[in-house]
């Protein structure tokens, strides 16, 4: 332990001014011959000022004392007792005990000034080592690391443990030190608690031999703590912050959502109720092709509108993480099937050429997900082809165990830095204004493929834009049950 | 004059009850209308009606629930609707014994349609069901079991036979793939979908003029398939 003079136990001091004084009194006794008689009383001041010098304001009195008593004994007449007859011999000894007390009051006062300033000194230098090593740290974990760390150096600890106490912020967090240090089923010598004015975040303990800790190591102990608490508070504050941050990331995600749907819904929604209106006004002909047109324009966007909200009901299952494919042995023709009913095609502006093997084993997904990925897939190909042309669907088996699906239409190719990029949420390679949709449905995709364990990418072709779905034909790998061979009835 | 279809609309949205009351009565049919499923229960009880319109998500029982419980005592046609991110609650329905679904938002002629269908498949359930089903040039003859076309028999084996038997028996209505491996080949092969495809694709080699266009047995996309019956 380092310790500060003025921590030596007071007997010890008390004794080693004593025995300055016995010294001295065997010098002057041995030297007496020598010695003028009114030199010996300035003399017994050395071991005084001395003792207050450095045993302390104790020492030193005590020593004045005992100086006082020797003086008496030794050399005043009667020599080896402790009365006295002469008055001048009576005003020696008084001065000399009054001189005496006084020196070893300011010697001592003064050296109790010097430790303590020390002692403030050495408290500053490791306050501010510990703040230095706190202003680092990230979490609380970390903050009590450094608290167990610095304590266990300071306090010349067995084993320091800094236990936290779990806020909301989860579990609670143990710093040790050394770092495997058990805690003793006996009790520590010391424990502080970590507080601030909001709350308690835990204590430090401290396990060392027997010796209790002095004044001043408490005094430090409990400014380790209040400073060790503020760190974990404020890596616990951090903490928070960052979770708000992300919280405020998604929320900013919902208002793109919100806004972007709510102009798409309004879109259909102004043409519904313009069409709508004018035909309820009687203004149009009962037979006219107006009459015909309004009314095509209120069934395509209610279409148009059902599949939006379809949209943002699929992509809020999946950003939810609610997406459980329910997956069972499918035919690959089935689900293109019945994507191609989903598929809004103004009347003869496309055709569809479905090439698929007949041998294409069954694929174990989910069937409404998977129809959920043509549709998309087969209505984002129709809307960006030419009127005319044709909407591709292939399909091969690769590497034994997956089925890729190709879907494309001989439309614009994609710029290439957009390729990878047009299954993010809201990305559009064209103007939002020139094409309609919520800038979800390729992510819905990709979500739901990725959900089967499979892949989504794009690709230009030389005859057009194509986009590729490799999936797992089996989720288990184990192949499909299929019926034994049976022969026809006679 | 041939009395009115009596139609019971049974949905908690009182937008569409006056929707499908509007347009329904405008195509002379009789509407009954119930907006909780209790209610709608009793309706079909006291009212006997032709067919059952029924929304899934009703506020006080499921929609699911309706359905078997009606098949506990009626084979009155069930329409079921649904929207969209509920078709496993659709399969249930057409599990538990609905004939049809369509999905919300529909239209009206696709309504209108299924409707016809469950009418004319009701008519020909009533009474004991037939020995010889016949639809186009294909007769099926149950007593015999026997199936020809254009008066040429079919050789078909055990299964194809049961399972055509089996469709042709509930002509019109939506057959979920379970349904049909339960009654076909026995509960035990629940998910054995592909058990299915087989056997349909061989009977639509056998039965169908054009295997890849069927027309008799048509897939339900995801759900199972229906037998269509054509009338000559």
């Amino acid at each position: 332990m380092r310790s500060f003079s003025s921590d030596r136990s007071p007997l010890l001091s008390v004794a080693l001014g004593v025995l300055t004084v016995v010294a001295t009194t065997a010098v002057l006794v041995a030297a007496r011959p020598a010695l003028h008689e009114t030199l010996v009383p300035l003399i017994y001041l050395l071991p005084v000022g001395l003792s207050a010098g450095l045993w302390g304001l104790t020492a030193g009195v005590v020593a004045a004392f005992t100086a006082f008593m020797a003086f008496n004994y030794f050399f005043i007449e009667p020599l080896f007792t402790f009365s006295v007859h002469r008055t001048s011999d009576l005003t020696v000894l008084l001065v000399f005990f009054a001189v005496a007390i006084v020196i070893s009051q300011l010697m001592g006062l003064a050296q109790s000034g010097l430790s303590a300033a020390r002692a403030r000194e050495r408290e500053a230098t490791r306050l501010f080592e510990l703040s230095t090593a706190l202003a680092g740290v990230h979490s609380e974990g970390e903050a009590a690391e450094v608290v167990a760390r610095l304590t266990h150096q300071e306090f010349a600890a067995e084993g320091v443990e800094v236990p936290l106490e779990g806020g909301e912020s989860g579990p609670s967090l143990v710093g040790r030190e050394p770092p495997g240090w058990a805690a003793q089923p006996r009790p520590p010598i010391a424990v502080a608690d970590l507080r601030t004015a909001r709350r308690s975040w835990g204590s430090i303990r401290i396990w060392r031999g027997s010796s209790p800790l002095s004044v001043a190591e408490d005094r430090l102990l409990r400014t380790f703590a209040s400073q060790g608490a503020l760190a974990i508070e404020r890596a616990n504050l951090a903490a928070s912050e960052r979770r708000a941050q992300v919280l405020e990331e998604s929320d900013r995600l919902k208002s793109a959502l919100l806004s972007s749907v709510s102009h798409e819904l309004r879109t259909p929604l102004a043409t519904i109720k313009a069409s709508a209106s004018s035909l309820r006004s009687g203004a149009v002909g009962w037979d006219s092709a107006a009459r015909q047109d309004l009314l095509a324009a209120i069934d395509e966007e209610a279409d148009h509108l059902n599949r939006l909200v379809g949209n943002l009901l699929d992509m809020s299952r999946i950003e939810s993480g609610a997406l459980r494919p329910d997956r069972k042995w499918n035919s690959l023709a089935e689900i293109v099937q019945g994507a191609l009913n989903g598929v809004r095609r103004p009347v003869g502006q496309h055709r569809f050429d479905i090439r698929l093997p007949k041998d294409l084993p069954p694929i174990e997904v989910d069937y409404f997900l998977m129809e959920q990925v043509f549709t998309n897939l087969l209505s984002n190909c129709v809307k960006y082809a030419p009127a005319g042309s044709t909407v591709h669907v292939a399909a091969e088996v690769v590497n034994a165990d997956d089925v890729e699906v190709e879907v494309w239409n001989e439309g614009p190719t994609v710029p290439a830095e957009h390729l990878a990029r047009i299954f993010d949420k809201f990305y559009r390679v064209t103007d939002a204004d020139r094409v309609t949709g919520t800038g979800l449905g390729l992510s819905i995709c990709k979500g739901i493929v990725e959900a089967h364990g499979g892949r989504i990418w794009a690709q230009n072709r030389p005859d057009g834009f194509a986009f590729h779905v490799r999936l797992p034909v089996s989720a288990s790998g184990a192949a499909p049950p299929t019926p034994p061979a049976e022969t026809d009835l006679p | 004059m041939k009395e009115q279809p009596h139609i019971l609309v049974i949905d908690d949205e009182p937008q569409i009850l006056r929707a499908l009351r509007t347009i329904l009565r405008e195509r002379d049919f009789r509407v009954s209308t119930a907006s909780r499923g209790e209610e709608g229960l009793a309706l079909a009880a006291a009212e006997e009606p032709d067919l059952i319109v029924l929304d899934l998500s009703l506020p006080d029982i499921d929609g699911i629930e309706v359905c078997a419980r009606l098949r506990e005592w009626t084979q009155i046609p069930i329409l079921v609707l649904s929207v969209r991110g509920a078709e496993r609650d659709k399969v249930a329905a057409l599990d538990k014994g609905a004939d049809d679904y369509l999905t919300k938002p529909f239209g009206i002629e696709e309504l209108l349609a299924r409707i016809r269908v469950g009418l004319r498949h009701a008519s020909h359930a009533r009474g004991r069901p037939p020995v010889i089903i016949s639809s186009g040039p294909l007769v099926i003859d149950l007593s015999t079991r026997t199936v020809s076309r254009d008066g040429e028999a079919v050789r078909l084996t055990p299964t194809e036979y049961r399972l055509l038997a089996f469709l042709a028996g509930h002509a019109g209505r939506v057959l979920t793939h379970d349904t049909i491996l339960a009654n076909v080949w026995g509960d035990e092969y629940h998910g054995h979908t592909e058990y299915l495809r087989v056997y349909v694709r061989q009977l639509r080699r056998k039965l169908e003029p054009d295997p890849e266009d069927p027309q008799l047995i048509q897939t339900e996309p995801g759900i199972g398939y229906r037998f269509v019956t054509q009338d000559a």
